[in-house]
């Protein structure tokens, strides 16, 4: 599929088939499109851990349960738990860093130099900003950017997917991990038991409450060719709509298939 | 304990019937009679009539007299649940369904129970 249509099919798909599995290449997939993800300083904080739902012990997936999310936890045959690493930055101490020297990928153009990176990016920069209280803050960024391409190769190869928080201290428990790794979410996993559309493309802000140009004042101006461009491209889908009789009829046939109240 | 009124006149559960038709469409409680019934024995079970069962499953702050869920009061109901569901001689889908129509009466008045408590 082309970038953007990925994009427009996405959903956070929250009914799975709970006995479908899912091929371990997909999933080994997912996980080399978050290695290649964008990165500041070349860090690469976040961690993942996959698991199948099928093998977590009873007792520990009740409580790693969080209400609302409880369900799809329970339907998804896999989980992805992701950690946010914050000893990384101390531990390779700006040696990735050169690496992308030594590949051109920095270059004395921009300032970069080993020597730089040595006696400056390092000790001045990186290892008092793991220090400050903002520092996990700024990781977190790296590591949504990079679970979202996971995500998104999700969706490409036909799976479901859906971000969810989880009860940390029986993961911890359960995966060994170490204390220096601070959870995220999960991404639950699997087959998507729900129409690909699921109801439609979810109701999002106005472009011009979000985005702006020039200043936080002044909204970015949507010009709309670019918008019929871009439905044209399907990163655009027909929208979910209320009334939907379709989708509630789907949702509730979902409901007695699965056992699930109404 | 018998309920002094029918079950349907209770405002929680008029305001179940109202939330089942915004979201299914049609009059699900009365296409479904057993929906009711489920409730009213559970009612019966536990000794409380709907709206008590709501009221029960949140409590309100001393300071500020905020309403919130209350976690403890909920696993309770959910136990309540759980035993109703046993004593029923149920199983399976049956048992589940029984159990679902008293949890859609929850869901739909704020009390989340994930059928995964029970």
């Amino acid at each position: 599929m082309e970038l953007k249509e990925v994009l427009g099919i996405r959903r956070s798909i929250r009914f799975f088939d709970p006995e479908r599995p899912v091929e371990r290449e997909k999933i080994q997939k997912i996980l080399e499109a978050m290695r290649i993800a964008s990165c500041a300083v070349n860090a690469h904080w976040l961690r993942a851990v996959v698991v199948n739902r099928s093998e977590i012990p009873p007792e520990t997936l009740e409580q790693l349960k969080v209400p609302v999310a409880a369900l799809v936890q329970e339907l998804a045959p896999i989980h992805i738990y992701c950690y946010l690493d914050t000893g990384v930055v101390n531990r390779v101490k700006g040696s990735r860093l050169k690496e992308l020297v030594d590949v051109g990928a920095l270059a004395p153009t921009h300032g970069w130099s080993h020597k730089f990176v040595d006696e400056f990016v390092y000790p001045q920069v990186l290892e008092p900003l793991t220090k400050d209280p903002a520092y996990p803050i700024a990781a977190a960024f790296d590591c949504g950017g990079a679970g979202t391409q996971g995500l998104l190769v999700a969706f490409d190869e036909g799976l479901g997917a859906c971000w969810t928080a989880f009860g940390p201290e029986p993961v911890k428990k359960m995966l060994s991990i170490p204390d220096e790794w601070i959870p995220l979410y999960v991404m639950n996993v699997g087959s998507p038991l729900e129409s690909p559309d699921a109801g439609g493309q979810r109701p999002r802000p106005d472009f011009e409450e979000l985005y702006f140009e020039g200043s936080a004042n002044t909204p970015f101006s949507r010009d709309p060719a670019v918008v019929k461009e871009l439905e044209a491209e399907k990163l655009f889908t027909p929208p979910a709509t209320s009334p939907n009789p379709e989708r509630m009829k789907e949702i509730r046939a979902l409901a007695r298939k699965l056992g699930l109240p109404e | 304990m018998a309920l002094p009124r029918a079950i349907a006149d209770y405002e929680s559960v008029t305001g179940w019937a109202q939330g089942l038709r915004d979201q299914w469409g049609g009059d699900p409680l009365a296409e479904e009679p057993e929906k009711l019934e489920a409730l009213a024995a559970f009612c019966d079970f536990i000794g409380k009539d709907p709206d008590e069962l709501l009221a029960y499953c949140f409590l309100r702050r001393k300071a500020t007299g905020e309403r919130f869920g209350s976690v403890k009061r909920r696993e309770e109901v959910a136990r309540q649940l759980r035993a109703f569901r046993d004593r029923s001689g149920l199983e399976g889908m049956p048992a589940r369904k029984l159990v679902n129509d008293v949890l859609s009466f929850l869901i739909h008045g704020g009390v989340l129970i994930h059928p995964g408590m029970i």
